[in-house]
């Protein structure tokens, strides 16, 4: 059978559960509305510091609450051991992947949206045509994010700590991304010209390249036992 | 080879599985002809789960070999697999559960399938509640009935009366004992003696990863079997 079907069966049936219980979706988006509020009032409004710091709360508040969704994914799995009756279906391990990150991608770039329209009301930012380049950075981040965050999820789904262990695991590898994001959002959310917007978003395209391969490669021996 | 022998479905030689420093199989053979309905015994901690992970290529042998030598690729279409996790989404109902998998398989037909397996399990009634819901006899059979989904040659039931009250034993031995007059090659772990000495064609015994007593059903004495069972395991 096609792959992408397959792709699209895998994704259309996480979905569907969490459509029905709408916990992993509910509690990440509060998590990162809950971000935004605190720093909204630990800063003092109107001041140049909030402005500055703007860029770097929009991404925490985006990727610290995505952990609870990516540790949610394979719940289903561990729990009644699903991931047995996927392995055992005559299917490629790497379509197994490609399905999960599409669900994990879809409810992350969900939540994204409704952050960055109230980071926008909350830091009383301008609404403009860089808005697109905004929500085009996320979705960046949200393919490295999704394809590693799936990897790992799986990796660590039998683990008795895996709630702790997956940001440990997932951060440290984020790093460059979360850099380059931080940069290029701190251009899009100024007045001045893009001048060095398009480097940073050349950086992300090239990582989305290579998380996404390096996180297929691996997921066929993370599932293998 | 004769022209009057049959040739195995699954042919299992010098098995090994090690866990770290912990050995779960030592040095299993094991030949399961078609139509073959094998009861395997044996304490917790034989190895009889471990061999059924093996057989459904869930988990890798450290040594030894599985074979399905009439199947065209590594045999795993040739399996269906019932352990002691559902295997199923408590979050879909029991029809969605089944199309799901019948899709996964490639199945032309995955709802009409999906309604036929319901129907033989006796949960078209159930079809529409989550699977989640469902009571341990229920889940059982939807179990069974996923694992039937692709038609497999060889079906792993791995402990199906653990959990079960007499209502659901009942209903399960009727199942079993259908799949055994369709001529269904069934390899069942149970603890049941009784049943699984009713039910089976061949009887195994296992005891500390090891094959320790095999013989025709109709070798076996039925009435001293449990005597049998113990000394194996015990001695």
């Amino acid at each position: 059978m096609n792959a992408l079907r397959l792709i699209g069966i895998l994704a259309a049936k996480d979905l569907r559960i969490e459509y029905r219980s709408r916990h992993a979706f509910l509690t990440t988006l509060f998590f990162a509305l809950l971000i935004l509020i605190i720093f909204n009032f630990a800063f003092d409004p109107g001041n140049q510091s909030i402005k500055d710091a703007a860029p770097g709360i929009l991404w925490v508040s985006l990727l610290f609450p995505g952990v609870i969704q990516l540790n949610r994914s394979f719940q289903s799995e561990r729990e009644e051991g699903t991931l047995y009756g996927l392995i055992l279906a005559p299917i490629d391990r790497g379509v197994l992947f490609f399905g999960k990150f599409l669900a994990n991608f879809f409810l992350l770039a969900l939540v994204d949206l409704f952050v960055l329209g109230s980071f926008f009301i909350f830091y009383n930012l301008t609404f403009s045509t860089r808005l697109g380049w905004l929500f085009l950075l996320m979705l960046l981040v949200g393919i490295v994010f999704s394809s590693v965050g799936t990897l790992f999820a799986a990796m660590v789904s039998s683990v008795r700590a895996r709630d702790v262990l997956l940001p440990i695991l997932l951060f440290p590898i984020l790093v460059p991304v979360v850099i380059a994001a931080v940069n290029a959002t701190r251009e899009v959310l100024g007045t001045g010209e893009l001048e060095f917007f398009w480097q940073w978003l050349r950086l992300l395209v090239a990582s989305d390249v290579v998380f996404i391969a390096g996180s297929f490669l691996v997921f066929d021996y993370v599932v293998e036992e | 080879m004769s022209s009057t022998q049959v040739a195995p479905l699954l042919s299992i030689s010098g098995l090994t599985k090690r866990f770290g420093v912990v050995t779960a199989l030592w040095n299993v053979d094991l030949s399961i002809l078609p139509g073959d309905f094998v009861a395997i015994f044996g304490p917790n901690g034989a190895g009889k789960s471990t061999l059924l992970q093996l057989v459904a290529q869930l988990s890798k042998p450290s040594e030894g070999s599985i074979e399905f030598p009439e199947a065209a690729d590594s045999g795993r279409e040739e399996v269906g697999y019932v352990s002691h996790m559902s295997l199923l989404y408590n979050d879909l109902t029991g029809f969605e559960n089944l199309v799901f998998f019948a899709r996964l398989y490639g199945i032309e037909k995955p709802v009409e399938r999906a309604n036929e397996l319901l129907e033989k399990m006796n949960l078209k009634q159930a079809r529409n509640q989550f699977a989640g819901s469902y009571s341990s006899g229920m889940k059982q059979r939807l179990k069974i009935a996923r694992a039937m989904l692709h038609e497999p040659r060889l079906l792993l039931l791995d402990e199906p009366y653990a959990g079960l009250d007499q209502h659901g034993s009942r209903l399960l031995t009727g199942l079993l004992k259908q799949l055994r007059e369709e001529q269904r090659t069934v390899l069942l772990i149970t603890h049941n003696l009784g049943e699984g000495l009713d039910l089976s064609s061949r009887i195994v015994i296992m005891n500390r990863g090891q094959v320790v007593y095999r013989a025709a059903r109709d070798d076996v004495d039925e009435t001293g079997f449990e005597s049998l069972y113990f000394r194996t395991v015990e001695g």
